[in-house]
């Protein structure tokens, strides 16, 4: 039977290539019927899998552990695409597989949606999850948070593999915990950025001890309910790191962990965080120092985080904010960006956006500095202005432009320095949109494209 | 003119799908008519407050594990919320907020959490917790006097039952339980529902009804309201009620 699925699996691949088009998730929707809703089952995998999932950064971390092994001379299978859930790695593998279904790679580095980490892997034998963090996001495909954290706690319940954790968020570290007799956890951690504070600057969730419900006590925050917290009552965040990020100055961008310098490309915080989890890996693995260092060194991205574009001479830079704390990130460097400027909030509820829009309320825009016009777009445009215009920013200085390309022109009509921010499958057509203005109009797309 | 006082109950932990906009939202159309607004807040660890001093008070949405926290906090608030209400407080009650108000709310493992009772609507959530009732939903309402269509978000496994007086009819979206006709609970001083989105954010009328019955209470001339320019509320929730409603 399960030869027979490999079958028809490949043959779909064959059909849809043959057509030009890309196989990323419909083989593994049509093997998902047939199998029983088992479509990975049917594989046989031998080397180590390592897992990746969490909310932000996924993509950014998995892409830097497959480096590791890449440059390691190791032969890899990575969903570079991000086709991260259970018929995504279907697919993916079938791809890789020969006609008995066993899979050659000496690993398998692959981003997992957190809630197909339990669906997928007690159908695969998993090495290594690492799990970044937890944020609110997509709330309604997934139910509550709490709900996914349950579902993903009640999978390490009986995982004794190597667990990666972020020890910094109590929603991720409490999976530590799930299965006391598992001697393979492992946390990283930092220490506080210039800009981490006393007290919490956005929305968060995650207050209390999941354990005895004790409010959580924090030394610092670095951004929303990430940093150094500890339950009095129970102990709780009291664990000994594997690795931690010292020396952290996002000015230059560098950081030390094990007495070890880094130089990353991106200077966020959470970058810091992604990168710290990849030496994490690196570690684990022992992969030689050079290649942790020229992989961290030189890991960057042009995918709408943080990218550049010239719209004629007005520098633009757009980024991608799939929650509130993606959000109130952009802001912050806007703010401590000096002059004026314009922004441009691409917002969409498509189904991957998660149909509620409500999050776009947890984003402190009382903060705008500067801010001398600013142009809405997107399915929901009017949602975003109506919130921008209640948190007391002057009404007429926001434009409604629901197509992108009107937008993009308002947007660029004036002089000056522009940002743009759009949520997650508002980034590419946005992208789109800014370079249909530059071939028109002049300008220059990101170097790095 | 007096001063509007709200007190905003556990915003830092009921606060789910941008619930404190409601606040904001209120507060903004407060300031544009040059009307005074303090809104207090008040959490577990804060001191007993006088629930009568205030002319409305508001409790957001959250997560199971918080409004477990909750349930017992609140119950010592009991006698002051009570007193309140009777005396004409007004109650504004979001998803959790509008459950706790209730008999009970029976969660998915089938444990109990006492409400405050204050009225006989009960709350129970499905074993599975997958079944939630999840989507965009638009209602109709009568409660500021006219037709109100009335758009939000809904995102609740709880089925609330015996709601007496609901605060409007369902045209599109599940309302109290699945694919039911009725949503919320409404009296004249009571407004709860299960609409996010935030509820305020697309719903001017609904938040002018709060305001006048707020700077109204207790005084003997009444005020009318100085109209707003809400062209882009309006707009925003014509989109939604053409996508929804006009397939």
């Amino acid at each position: 039977m399960k030869r027979l699925l490999i079958i028809i699996g490949k043959i779909i691949v064959k059909v849809l290539r043959l057509f030009r088009r890309n196989a990323g998730n419909l083989p593994g929707i049509v093997l998902w019927h047939l199998s029983g809703h088992k479509c990975c089952s049917i594989f046989r995998v031998d080397c180590p899998i390592i897992a990746v999932t969490g909310t932000n950064g996924k993509t950014s971390v998995t892409n830097c552990i497959a480096q590791l092994f890449e440059q390691s001379g190791k032969n890899i299978i990575i969903n570079r695409e991000g086709n991260n859930l259970d018929t995504g790695i279907c697919s993916l593998l079938l791809r890789h597989c020969n006609m008995s279904g066993r899979v050659n790679a000496d690993y398998l580095i692959l981003e997992t949606d957190e809630s197909h980490v339990p669906v997928v892997y007690s159908q695969l034998k998993l090495d290594t999850l690492v799990v970044l963090n937890f944020f609110r996001d997509q709330l309604d495909r997934n139910g509550e948070m709490e709900t996914l954290i349950q579902k993903i706690n009640g999978f390490c319940k009986s995982f004794d593999g190597n667990l990666i954790l972020n020890g910094d968020d109590p929603n991720t570290a409490r999976l530590g915990r799930a299965n006391p007799e598992n001697k393979n956890v492992k946390y990283f951690h930092a220490e506080p950025y210039a800009f981490a504070t006393d007290k919490i600057f956005e929305a968060s969730e995650g207050r209390f001890c999941p354990f005895c419900g004790e409010p959580l006590v924090y030394d610092y925050y670095q951004y929303s309910h990430i940093g150094k917290f500890s339950c009095k009552k129970c102990g709780f965040g009291d664990y000994e790191p594997y690795i931690t990020a010292t020396d952290i100055d996002l000015e230059k961008p560098v950081f030390m962990a094990d007495g070890h310098k880094y130089t990353p490309k991106l200077n966020s915080i959470y970058n810091i965080y992604n990168m710290t989890a990849v030496a994490a890996a690196a570690k684990l693995y022992s992969i030689e120092q050079s290649v942790t260092d020229k992989v961290i060194s030189t890991y960057t991205v042009n995918n709408g985080r943080m990218e550049t574009f010239m719209l004629g001479d007005r520098k633009t830079t757009l980024n991608l904010a799939k929650n509130p704390v993606g959000a109130n990130m952009t802001l912050r460097v806007m703010n401590e960006m000096q002059g004026e400027k314009e922004l441009l909030f691409v917002l969409n509820d498509n189904v991957a956006d998660g149909l509620d829009v409500s999050w776009i309320w947890d984003i402190n825009f009382s903060v705008f500095e500067r801010v001398t016009r600013v142009v809405t777009s997107g399915t929901r445009a009017h949602d975003i202005a109506v919130r921008i215009k209640c948190s007391g920013y002057d009404a007429s200085k926001i434009v409604v432009c629901p197509d992108l390309d009107e937008a993009v022109e308002e947007l660029a009509k004036t002089s000056g320095r522009k940002f743009v921010i759009a949520n997650y499958t508002a980034v590419q057509p946005t992208r789109g949109a800014l370079n249909r203005y530059i071939a028109k109009h002049g300008g220059k797309q990101n170097e790095n494209n | 003119m007096k001063t509007i006082k709200i007190l905003h109950m556990y915003a830092d932990m009921l606060d789910l799908y941008g619930d404190s906009g409601n606040m904001e939202i209120l507060n903004y159309r407060c300031r544009m008519r040059g009307i005074e607004c303090r809104i207090d807040k008040y959490s577990i660890d804060s001191e007993m407050p006088d629930f009568s001093s205030y002319d409305l008070i508001y409790i957001g949405g959250g997560a199971d594990l918080e409004q477990q926290h909750i349930s017992a906090d609140l119950l010592k608030c009991r006698d002051g919320i009570v007193k309140a209400y009777n005396e004409g407080v007004f109650l504004f009650l979001i998803c959790g907020g509008y459950q706790l108000m209730g008999r009970y709310y029976r969660d998915a493992d089938g444990n109990e959490i006492p409400g405050l009772g204050l009225f006989d609507y009960f709350t129970i959530a499905p074993s599975s917790r997958k079944m939630r009732c999840i989507g965009n939903i638009v209602i109709r309402t009568m409660v500021t006097g006219e037709t109100v269509d009335v758009v939000g978000f809904e995102n609740h496994g709880g089925q609330t039952q015996e709601v007496k007086t609901p605060f409007g009819e369902v045209l599109y979206g599940n309302g109290n339980c699945s694919k039911s006709s009725a949503e919320g609970y409404f009296e004249k001083n009571v407004i709860a529902t299960y609409l996010h989105g935030p509820l305020l954010s697309k719903n001017p009328e609904i938040s002018d009804y709060m305001i006048s019955y707020c700077i109204n209470r207790g005084v003997t001339k009444s005020v009318e309201l100085s109209v707003l320019d809400d062209r882009l509320e309006k707009d925003c929730r014509k989109v939604m009620l053409d996508r929804l409603l006009n397939k």
